[in-house]
C-alpha cells in the first residue's frame, strides 16, 4: 500500500487527482493522497521544512508489523529512483521470508543471496564479487 | 518517538483523498501490509 503524503488540504488533493492527475493515471491514483498540515506528520519523519512549509521528498518502508525497514529523504532539487525503491521492496520481503538470509549490494530477485554465519566471515569473496554490486 | 530502522514507525492519523471522498486514515490501520510512506512537496509540482 502506497500513502502519499504533502501539506496540501484534501480538496487540494481531489482538484490535483480529478485534473491533472487523471490524465495521466486514467482512473485516478490507485492510493490514498494523506493532508499534513503544518507538517505535524513530517516533523516526525523529519521531512518537514519549517522555511518553506513543505515536506520534502523522503520515503519510508514500513513492514506489516510497522515496523520502518528502509527509508530514503532527497535534496528538493532531486528526484526518485522508483525502480530501487522497487527493489527494495522486494528485498525486505524476501529477508522477512527467508529468515537468516541476506540480501548483498545489487542483489535482485533470483540473484544468490548470503546466509551470514561465522564460517562466512572471511570468505564472501568466494561467492559474491563487486561486479554483482552493479 | 523514535525514528530508525528496526523500530516501529511513528503512527499517526490524517485526513485522505481516495477516490472521490475524503475520510481519516491511521497508519495503524494498515498493520498486515508493506506500507510505502511517501513524501513530497506539494500538489501540482512533479513528484
Amino acid at each position: 500500500m502506497v500513502l502519499a503524503v504533502s501539506v496540501d488540504s484534501p480538496y487540494t488533493h481531489k482538484v490535483w487527482s480529478e485534473g491533472e492527475l487523471s490524465q495521466i493515471v486514467p482512473g485516478g491514483l490507485p492510493f490514498p493522497m494523506l493532508s499534513d498540515p503544518g507538517g505535524r506528520i513530517g516533523t516526525e519523519y523529519l521531512v518537514y521544512d519549517e522555511e518553506n512549509g513543505v515536506d520534502i521528498r523522503g520515503r519510508f518502508l514500513i513492514d506489516p508489523d510497522g515496523v520502518l525497514q528502509a527509508l530514503e529523504i532527497l535534496a528538493p532539487a532531486v528526484g526518485r529512483n522508483v525502480q530501487e525503491m522497487i527493489r527494495q521492496v522486494k528485498a525486505c520481503a524476501y529477508v522477512r521470508e527467508n529468515q537468516g538470509e541476506a540480501t548483498p549490494a545489487g542483489w535482485e530477485p533470483g540473484k544468490k543471496t548470503l546466509k551470514p554465519s561465522p564460517e562466512l566471515s572471511g570468505k564472501v569473496c568466494e561467492i559474491w564479487s563487486p561486479e554483482m554490486a552493479f | 518517538m523514535t525514528l530508525r530502522v528496526g523500530k516501529t514507525a511513528p503512527d499517526f492519523e490524517a485526513s485522505a483523498y481516495e477516490n472521490g471522498e475524503i475520510r481519516k486514515i491511521k497508519l495503524t490501520d494498515y498493520r498486515g501490509q508493506w506500507v510505502m510512506l511517501y513524501f513530497y512537496p506539494g500538489d501540482f509540482t512533479f513528484v
